[in-house]
């Protein structure tokens, strides 16, 4: 330790460490009143109860928050990041000790004198090096690889913080080189950062040295206290609100948050939905505080892909940017109205047709690094647009539809089992109330009105039959499972549905619940109350396969190449990756290749609900037919799917594409079907 | 501007299969879903929209049943202010039943237009807009597209055939039979139209309005309700997409639709 630290010389007449004090406070105050400021926007959030299982959401925060799992799914780019992460957790022992020590308040100085004092200061060393490289790695990348995802990123605010944090490295590096020259005790440590910095101070005068020495000190401290004021001003806010966002982060998938939390009946609400900043929760204000800007949202929206006006990423800088300028640093009050004649947030700030690009796949909040959340903001927004007759007007029918006769055709309820009057040799019970059976093959409304679907449900029902489960279908009981309407955002004809379809299925009484389509699958599973017993068919099928009640022999007649496409409701936000790939290959001579786009990185196939009845204009191509390409350059020339929907957008993309001599596609329910016929 | 709309709730038989009743009167109903007459959903939109415009109070009528309250709902959720249903009991009812009610209800009330659809979607008729205002002696015009007050006139847009159109000046108070197409009516959610339990419905039962039971007996009466007899003659267009597209243009321009 040097026997003059720059706090203890005088400065225009008065001690270093006076002007430390004013520093600390100046930097602190200000600080917390920049804070406090900004939490007033969330503490005026709407409910969101995010503190349930606190030991998974500790296990979680260590898992994506402190080894940051989801940073090397892009490699590079984590690994930087993981390196800077960590380079702050070490020196920000160090920023407190140069600061304490500032204050004549060294409160690490007996720690520092234990055997842990030489092993940090090396550690130390080695992480300001560590870190130098990552952020000149950092700025190289930006500037000459230049990744299409940071664009509309502040570019300007990154480059600035990389050169902050350098610079914050270097200083210190600096004021322990200049040190380290002017130490004569001879001790010797292993400072691999600090040595370099001598290294290139070697041979200056001593008075040189020991104004490198206090410049070093000052700069980095006024520099510390800079940076800790910036961050709640920009996208580095994230290094403050990071860690608390994946702490808050939602546990379960499927779902959507109900119309507001906490509130059973929504009757009670004067208005449903998203229409101010406010009436986001408070989790999602968070959200908007936490993006980084990294862009990888974008970088997988299928929709961004496309070229639909919507990017994830935008859209979160620009609720950001609203909540700053909503309230800012002086002059705002919680609960404050909104200036006359601002830009509406819905339709304003956010377009509806950036509302209704989503295809509520689930890709953006897959890659998030630290969990913000899209879709419940999505449909948020949607929940007002329809309460305000916003809505496409294509959906009024469809909507309609669903009130009146329980399906988006306007088809009679009665002939909802029509399609089992088709099944030659194959019994389908219509289910009564009051009737018992083991498995309740609940189709849907796709399945039980749209061709292309009915015989993905005659399939289902057909190898139902021929593994010998007893199953029944409710037939003109049914309605639709609402899925598409909650998502389209009209909550009300959802709750409606889901009353009648629970009111039916009390009535009857059933071990599990078998699906067509994943929609249907997720929301009897996440969005119903209670906890049905429901499983996706290829979850069910699989079961038999393996255990031998269904033996899949025959061989496939033609030698093609298969890819599956993950549907995203099954998928991502189920987590079903291995039963459909499992009954595949359980298929003999079935040749599978995976697209590169697989699992949870699926691209949406155009998606069950809006893009089916609203078109959006702003559009390239269709998402069907970019996948379709995927499946392609894959060197797939069937593609396999287990939804009806995306049966039906692939097929239409296959034809309208011209592709009909070289892809085809097929569900996995005709394809396991037509291996146990004879 | 005060308006007045009369709106009718009307199976939707689209894809039905319809069976004909016991006495063959009529149809089978009781599986039927009902919704509000698509016509008298662009009336009252179009209602809702100059009230918006120009202020005033729109009032919702309908001649029903509790059920048909629905629609009344559906009204007030679009922004009708008031609505009024008449209780008719078990009375069968024609057009011109209809319209006698509808023009007793009315001739109490203040308004400056009435608005009805220019037909409804389960028989058709087109009769109660135009009867009803000659009950009242109003100036009224059918099969509306357009409409645009102008002080104490509006101009109106009238489909006639053969695609033509015909602008013209009409005195206010008039009554308009509103047509398909004159707006893109609104949606209104399933919570908006819980929400309009709060607005006003007057139920007034038919017998209280003191109409004569010759005003209240049917000048239409049904014979007999059957289902057209299954024809032949249905032509399988065969060919390549092509020339299928060809074919199906010819015809079209045959039958006398200019492309």
């Amino acid at each position: 330790m040097l026997s003059v630290h720059p706090v203890n010389d005088t400065y225009l007449g008065l001690p270093g460490y006076v002007f430390a004090w004013a520093i600390f406070i100046a930097g602190l105050s200000l600080f917390f009143y920049i804070i406090y400021k900004r939490s007033l926007l969330i503490r005026s959030g709407e409910a969101d109860p995010r503190l349930a299982s606190l030991g998974r959401r500790l296990s979680d925060l260590l898992t994506y928050g402190i080894i940051q799992k989801r940073q090397p799914r892009y490699l590079w780019a984590g690994v930087i990041h993981i390196m800077i992460f960590w380079g702050f957790v070490v020196l920000g022992l160090r920023s407190i000790d140069l600061v304490t020590q500032g204050l004549n308040m060294p409160i690490f100085h007996p720690l520092m004198q234990t055997a842990f004092g030489p092993f940090y200061d090396s550690l130390k060393d080695l992480f300001e090096l560590i870190v130098l490289g990552a952020c000149l790695w950092a700025i190289l990348r930006r500037a000459l690889i230049r990744p299409e995802r940071y664009r509309g990123s502040h570019q300007f605010e990154a480059y600035f913080v990389l050169g902050l944090i350098s610079f914050l490295m270097l200083t210190d590096m600096f004021y322990e080189g200049s040190a380290l020259l002017m130490d004569q005790s001879g001790q010797v440590k292993w400072l691999p950062a600090s040595e370099l910095a001598a290294l290139i101070l070697q041979g200056s005068a001593p008075r040189f040295l020991a104004g490198t020495h206090a410049v070093s000190y000052w700069l980095h401290i006024l520099a510390l206290f800079f940076f800790l004021n910036f961050l709640p001003l920009g996208k580095h806010f994230h290094i403050i609100t990071a860690l608390p966002n994946v702490f808050f982060k939602r546990l379960s998938k499927g779902a959507i948050k109900p119309a507001r939390w906490g509130v059973e009946d929504i009757d009670e609400l004067e208005s449903l939905g998203v229409e101010k900043i406010e009436d986001f929760t408070w989790k999602h204000i968070l959200d908007f505080y936490t993006c980084t800007e990294c862009g990888r949202c974008s970088d997988n929206c299928p929709a961004n892909a496309i070229g639909r006006p919507l990017s994830p990423k935008m859209l979160t800088i620009k609720l950001r940017d609203h909540c700053f300028d909503r309230a800012p640093l002086f002059g705002w009050k919680k609960g404050g109205a909104p200036a006359e004649g601002a830009q509406a947030m819905v339709g304003g700030i956010i377009s509806n047709d950036e509302i209704w690009s989503c295809t509520t796949c689930g890709a953006c909040e897959e890659e998030c690094p630290v969990f913000i959340e899209y879709i419940d903001k999505i449909i948020d927004m949607r929940r007002h647009l329809i309460e305000t007759s916003q809505n496409p007007k294509t959906f009024n029918q469809v909507l309609m539809h669903v009130e009146k006769t329980g399906n988006p055709f306007g088809k009679p309820a009665a002939k909802r089992a029509d399609w089992i009057k088709e099944m030659e040799g194959t019994p389908v019970r219509a289910l009564s109330e009051g009737d018992e059976v083991d498995v309740l093959f609940f189709v849907d409304s796709y399945g039980s009105y749209d061709p292309a679907a009915q015989s993905i449900a005659s399939d289902i029902a057909e190898g139902l039959h021929i593994a010998g489960i007893d199953f029944g279908i409710l037939g003109p009981l049914e309605k639709d499972s609402g899925h598409q309407v909650r998502r389209m955002g009209e909550e009300g004809l959802f709750q409606l549905l889901l009353e009648e379809n629970m009111e039916t299925l009390n009535e009857i009484r059933f071990n599990r619940i078998v699906t067509t389509d994943p929609h249907a699958f997720n929301t009897l599973k996440n969005d119903y109350p209670g906890s049905l017993q429901v499983v996706h068919y290829t979850q069910f099928f699989v079961d038999l396969v393996d255990n031998g009640s269904l033996k899949p022999l025959k061989r496939l007649e033609k030698e093609d190449m298969y890819t599956y496409h993950d549907p995203c409701y099954l998928g991502r936000h189920n987590g079903i990756y291995d039963a459909p790939r499992k009954l595949l290959r359980a298929i003999p001579s079935l040749n599978l290749v995976e697209m590169e786009r697989s699992r949870d990185r699926s691209f949406c196939c155009g998606g069950g609900d809006v893009m089916l009845w609203y078109e959006i204009e702003q559009e390239e191509m269709r998402m069907a037919e970019k996948r379709i390409q995927m499946a392609k350059e894959a060197g797939a020339n069937v593609i396999v799917t287990a939804c009806p929907f995306c049966y039906i957008h692939f097929e239409d993309a296959i034809k309208t594409g011209g592709m009909e001599d070289e892809m085809r596609v097929v569900d996995l329910m005709g394809l396991l079907v037509s291996t146990l016929r004879n | 501007m005060n308006i007045i709309v009369c709106i009718k709730r009307v199976p939707l038989t689209q894809e039905v299969d319809l069976e004909v009743d016991e006495l063959k009167k009529g149809v089978k109903k009781d599986a039927l879903a009902y919704v509000i007459n698509d016509w008298d959903n662009y009336a009252v939109e179009e209602a809702v929209l100059l009230q918006e415009k120009f202020g005033g109070t729109v009032t919702a009528i309908t001649i029903g049943d509790e059920d048909d309250e629905e629609i009344l709902r559906r009204a007030l959720a679009m922004g009708a202010d008031k609505s009024i249903r008449i209780e008719p009991g078990e009375r069968e009812l024609d057009g011109f039943v209809i319209s006698k009610i509808l023009a007793k209800t009315i001739r109490d009330l203040e308004y400056d237009l009435i608005l009805t659809g220019v037909q409804a979607d389960d028989d058709n008729a087109a009769m109660v807009g135009t009867m009803l205002a000659e009950e009242l002696g109003l100036s009224h015009a059918a099969v509306v597209t357009g409409m645009e007050p102008e002080g104490s006139d509006a101009i109106i847009r009238v489909e006639l055939e053969g695609g033509m159109d015909e602008v013209s000046k009409i005195k206010l108070p008039s009554l308009l039979t509103i047509q398909t197409g004159i707006n893109e009516p609104r949606y209104v959610s399933i919570m908006g139209i819980r929400k309009a339990r709060k607005k006003e419905l007057v139920v007034i039962n038919v017998e209280d309005l003191g109409l004569s039971e010759d005003d209240l007996a049917q000048r239409t009466m049904i014979e007999e309700v059957f289902l057209p007899p299954e024809t032949e003659g249905a032509e399988m267009i065969e060919g390549d997409p092509s020339s299928v597209a060809s074919q199906i243009i010819q015809i079209i321009k045959e039958k006398g639709v200019s492309i």
